[in-house]
C-alpha cells in the first residue's frame, strides 16, 4: 500500500470512529432523556387500569413500544460497537504503518541524541548558554590582545609558540583573523604560522567548547568500550563526523591516550572531573551533570 | 540468597493459595429447591433465565485456567527464547479476543485480588477456585520469569499495547510519582473489599476502565475514561499498567525476584541504545532491562541490531542480495 492509501484509510477510519462515538453519545443522550418520561408514561397507564381496565391494550402497546425501542437501541449500539473496532483496528494499522515510513533511522538517531527525559532542562540551559555564544565570536573579535602579546613576546621566528600558546589560552582557540594580525604585525609568515599551529596538538584552530571532555581510548579504557562512550556522547551531543565540539559549544570531546587511572576503564574527564567505570549511559549522566551545575 | 528468597516466595505464595482454597470450601447451593419448579407450576411455564452471566460448567472454568496458563507459558517462551515482537503482538490479539471480549474480561488477575482478601478475611464468603488459580499463577510466574502475564496475556494491557502509537518518555520523577498510585489504589481496594458484607465494594472492578468495552455497555463516565486511556495511550504507553493497576503493583513486588526475565546482555547486545528508546515504558534504565517495569513487549528485542527482527531483515537482505 502506498503512503497516500494508508493516509486516506487512517482518515476514514476515524471519520467513521468519531461518527460511531456520536452516534453512541446521542444514543445515550435521547435514552436518558426518554427513560423517565416513558416509566411515568407506563406507571400513569398502570393507574389507570385499575380503573379503567380498557385501558389495558393501551399499556401493552406502550410497553412494547418501549421495549422495542430499547432492544433496538442495544442491537444499534452493539453494531455500532464492532464497526468502533473494526475501524480502529484499521485506523491503528494505517497510522503505525505511516510512522514506520516516516522515521527512518535517520530521525531515530535524533532522537538518541536528545533524550526527552532530559530534553526540557537542556533546551532551557541552551538558550541562556547559546545567549554567550549568540554572535559569531570570530566576528566581533577583539584583536588588542594580540598586540600586546607582541608587544610582550617580541616580533621574531622565535616568537612564534610563545605567541600561538598567549592567544590559544586568552581566545582559547587561534582565530584566524588572530593569525592574519600576527602576519600583518610580526616577521613570521603564514606559512610559518600554519605549520607550527598544525604540528603541535595542543594549538586548535576551531573554536573549544566551555568543557573539554576528554574521553580515554588507552588499551584498558578500549578494552573496556570506551568506543561505545564516544560513540554515544556524539550521539548525544549530535557531534557529526569531523568535528569535536557541539552546536553550543558547551562540550569539546577529545579522545586521548591514556588518563592515567586505568583500574576505573572506561574513564573520561569533563574539565577536572573524572568519571570512572562507564557505561554509555553512565557517561551521557556524568555530561549532564555538569551542564546541571551550570548557573543559569 | 536470592534463590533462597524465590523458593520462599513460592512458598508463602503457595500457602496463600492454600488458605484461600480452604476458605472457600463452603458447599454452594442454591435454596430454590423449595420454590416452585417449571414442573409443578405446569401450563408450559418457562423459568426465567434471571441470573447473568450464567454460572459456567466446571470444565470452562478449568479451561479458562488451562489456557491463562498456556498464553502466559506463550508469553515467556515468545519474548525471552524467540524474541519475537510480531508473534507477541498476535499473543495479544488472541487474549484480547478470549479474556477480553469472549470472557467479558471476567475473570481477571486484577479484580481476583478483591475476592482473595474477602476469602481470607470473611468465613463466609466463598470463592471459586478459579479465582484463587488465577490471581496466585501470574505472580509465581513473575517470581521466575517477571511480569509474563502483562505482556500478551491481560485483555486489559493488550488493548493498551495494541493502541500505542508514538510513545513520549515520561520524565523519571513523574514516572516514579505516578508509579506509586498503583500502591494507593491497591490499599483503598483492600481497605473497600475488608468492608462487611453488605457495604463492601469492588473498587477495581467497578472502576475498571476497559471492562466495559468488552461488555459493550458500562457506565457512561466509565466507558469515557477508558476512551481517554486509549487515547492517551497513543502516546504514553500503557498509561493504566503503568500507574493504576493494582495488581501490576503485586507483580512488579515478585518479578524483582525474576533472574530468567527479559535482560538486555552486552554479550548478546551491542550497547547501543536502540532499545531505550524502543521501549515506551521507561524500563530500561541504563541499558539494562529494568524487571518490575518490564512489561513483556519485546520491543526492545524487536529493535536489536545484534539479534533481533532488525537484524533478522538485515540477514535476509544480505542473503537476497549474495544471491543475485
Amino acid at each position: 500500500m502506498t503512503s497516500a492509501q494508508l493516509r486516506r484509510a487512517a482518515w476514514a477510519a476515524g471519520a467513521v470512529i468519531l461518527a460511531g462515538i456520536a452516534i453512541l453519545t446521542a444514543d445515550w443522550v435521547i435514552a436518558s432523556i426518554r427513560a423517565p418520561r416513558d416509566d411515568r408514561t407506563v406507571k400513569a397507564l398502570q393507574q389507570k387500569v385499575k380503573e379503567d381496565p380498557a385501558v389495558s391494550a393501551k399499556l401493552d402497546a406502550e410497553q412494547k413500544r418501549i421495549t422495542d425501542a430499547r432492544r433496538a437501541r442495544r442491537i444499534r449500539d452493539r453494531a455500532v460497537g464492532w464497526t468502533l473496532i473494526a475501524c480502529s483496528a484499521i485506523f491503528l494499522g494505517a497510522v503505525k504503518r505511516l510512522i514506520a515510513r516516516s522515521a527512518p533511522k535517520a530521525v531515530e538517531m535524533s532522537r538518541i541524541a536528545a533524550p526527552i527525559s532530559t530534553g526540557k532542562k537542556r533546551k532551557r540551559k541552551r538558550k541562556t548558554c547559546c545567549g554567550a555564544h549568540a554572535h559569531d565570536p570570530a566576528a566581533a573579535l577583539d584583536l588588542g590582545f594580540v598586540d600586546e602579546a607582541v608587544a610582550q613576546h617580541g616580533r621574531g621566528r622565535e616568537a612564534a609558540i610563545p605567541l600561538l600558546q598567549a592567544i590559544q589560552q586568552h581566545y582559547r582557540y587561534l582565530p584566524d583573523e588572530a593569525m592574519r594580525r600576527l602576519c600583518e604585525i610580526t616577521d613570521i609568515t603564514p606559512a610559518e604560522i600554519a605549520g607550527t599551529s598544525s604540528f603541535y596538538g595542543q594549538f586548535r584552530s576551531t573554536p573549544v567548547g566551555k568543557h573539554i571532555v576528554r574521553v580515554c581510548h588507552g588499551t584498558a579504557c578500549h578494552v573496556a568500550g570506551a568506543r561505545q562512550i564516544s560513540d554515544e556522547l556524539r550521539r548525544r551531543l549530535k557531534i557529526p563526523e569531523g568535528f569535536d565540539t557541539d552546536a553550543d559549544r558547551m562540550f569539546t570531546l577529545e579522545e586521548v591516550a591514556c588518563l592515567g587511572c586505568c583500574s576505573l576503564a572506561p574513564v573520561l574527564m569533563v574539565d577536572e572531573h573524572t568519571a570512572g567505570r562507564l557505561t554509555p549511559a553512565t557517561a551521557a549522566a556524568a555530561l549532564e551533570e555538569v551542564e546541571e551545575k551550570e548557573p543559569a | 540468597m536470592p534463590r533462597a528468597l524465590r523458593a520462599l516466595s513460592v512458598v508463602v505464595l503457595l500457602l496463600a493459595a492454600a488458605a484461600a482454597l480452604c476458605a472457600q470450601a463452603i458447599e454452594y447451593s442454591r435454596p430454590v429447591e423449595t420454590a416452585p419448579q417449571q414442573e409443578t407450576i405446569g401450563g408450559g411455564y418457562k423459568t426465567p433465565a434471571v441470573q447473568k452471566p450464567l454460572p459456567r460448567g466446571w470444565w470452562l472454568d478449568i479451561l479458562d485456567v488451562v489456557l491463562l496458563c498456556a498464553a502466559m507459558g506463550a508469553s515467556v517462551w515468545i519474548v525471552i527464547k524467540r524474541r519475537k515482537r510480531r508473534w507477541l503482538v498476535g499473543l495479544s490479539i488472541a487474549s484480547l479476543a478470549y479474556f477480553g471480549f469472549y470472557r467479558e474480561g471476567c475473570i481477571c488477575p486484577i479484580g481476583s485480588i478483591q475476592n482473595v482478601v474477602v476469602a481470607l478475611a470473611d468465613p463466609k464468603y466463598s470463592i471459586p477456585m478459579v479465582a484463587i488459580a488465577v490471581f496466585f499463577m501470574p505472580l509465581v510466574v513473575a517470581v521466575f520469569f517477571g511480569r509474563a502475564f502483562c505482556g500478551g496475556v491481560c485483555p486489559l494491557g493488550a488493548m493498551q499495547e495494541l493502541v500505542v502509537i508514538k510513545p513520549l518518555r515520561v520524565p523519571k520523577r513523574l514516572d516514579q510519582g505516578l508509579g506509586l498510585l498503583k500502591y494507593v489504589y491497591l490499599a483503598l481496594a483492600i481497605l473497600f473489599a475488608l468492608k462487611p458484607a453488605l457495604t463492601r465494594d469492588f473498587l477495581i472492578c467497578r472502576f475498571d476502565p476497559f471492562v466495559g468495552f468488552f461488555r459493550f455497555t458500562g457506565a457512561p463516565y466509565m466507558l469515557a475514561t477508558g476512551g481517554v486511556f486509549l487515547i492517551g495511550g497513543m502516546f504514553i504507553g500503557r498509561p493504566y499498567c503503568r500507574y493504576l493497576c493494582p495488581y501490576g503493583g503485586l507483580l512488579s513486588w515478585c518479578s524483582r525476584l525474576a533472574r530468567k526475565g527479559v535482560t538486555i546482555t552486552p554479550d548478546k547486545e551491542l550497547d547501543c541504545g536502540l532499545c531505550t528508546e524502543a521501549c515506551p515504558y521507561g524500563a530500561i534504565d541504563q541499558m539494562r532491562a529494568v524487571g518490575r517495569k518490564c512489561l513483556y513487549c519485546a520491543r526492545c528485542y524487536a529493535s536489536c541490531p545484534c539479534d533481533g527482527e532488525l537484524a533478522q531483515a538485515k540477514k535476509a537482505l544480505v542473503g537476497i542480495g549474495g544471491a543475485q
